[in-house]
């Protein structure tokens, strides 16, 4: 289990990456000062916090404690950002398919291994769908937060 | 911003994620395909998680909310950039420049929250 981090440049973001998305929103030859990228990355860590609060109290009103992708497109709606919905939800539809296919890859490999076959009864889970996009797998989902920052973590 | 492309296609938001929709359908979990520089999430998922424990009040979160805030900040740094832009262009400058930021901050409702954070 990872500790919450507490060194201040933790709660920045990767300036790499922040430049990289801005200059592929510009045209060619448009340049960034430093300063100016280094606010829009203040920006973009204020947006998650504040975004993520909004969010948050969607999950408080529908009693949940955990926080779903339908709070965040809730959110969005919330904070007259009604632009970013259509290509948010195109977003997590191949996100939720790459998932998937994951998940079934590692599944087989198990299935390699270990003869006996194991029941993962998905279907069975708690039907208490707040979460209209159909995110079943809550636990999972947290259990995959752990392993994921293995895999993401630049 | 799509006149200032003289030519130059962008492809719409929903655009690229179909290209990346349909290569990850192909090769799920795999790196991109060459040429195909879309990716699903730039921001690193374990960086976006560590702002949003941050607040007292979240407990916990799907893996697919992470990745919903992850992808709506990328989103908006790209229309903060955009608006920025517009007030180079203004000043007749190809360079952005911080004033450049701070006017598209006042200029815009919805970015009204980032009033006062940025200094």
């Amino acid at each position: 289990v990872r500790k919450m981090a507490e060194r201040p440049e933790d709660l920045n973001l990767p300036n790499a990456v922040i430049t990289r998305i801005i200059k592929e929103a510009l045209p060619d030859g448009v340049n960034v000062s430093k300063e100016a990228r280094s606010a829009i990355s203040r920006a973009a860590s204020v947006f998650v916090l504040y975004a993520t609060s909004c969010a948050n109290n969607f999950a408080m009103k529908s009693k949940r404690k955990t926080l779903s992708a339908s709070d965040v497109l809730a959110a969005m709606e919330e904070m007259e950002f009604d632009r970013f919905i259509t290509p948010l939800k195109d977003a997590l539809e191949a996100y939720k398919r790459e998932q998937k296919g994951k998940k079934e890859a590692s599944e087989q490999k198990k299935k390699d291994k270990k003869p006996e076959s194991e029941e993962h009864d998905k279907s069975k889970e708690d039907e208490n769908e707040e979460d209209p996009e159909g995110v079943k797998m809550v636990e999972d989902d947290q259990k995959e937060i752990e392993n994921e920052e293995e895999d993401v973590d630049n | 911003m799509e006149e200032l492309e003289s030519g130059v296609a962008v492809a719409e938001p929903g655009q690229s994620l179909q290209l990346e929709a349909e290569a990850e359908a192909e090769r799920p979990g795999s790196a991109p395909l060459p040429g195909l520089h879309h990716k699903l999430l730039r921001l690193p998922l374990s960086r976006i998680k560590g702002l949003m424990k941050a607040d007292p009040d979240v407990s916990l979160a799907s893996q697919e909310a992470v990745f919903a805030i992850g992808k709506a900040t990328e989103l908006f740094v790209e229309v903060i950039a955009k608006d920025a832009y517009t007030f180079a262009l203004q000043g007749k400058r190809k360079t952005i420049q911080r004033k450049d930021v701070d006017n598209a901050v006042d200029a815009t409702d919805e970015f009204a929250f980032l009033e006062g954070t940025l200094d």
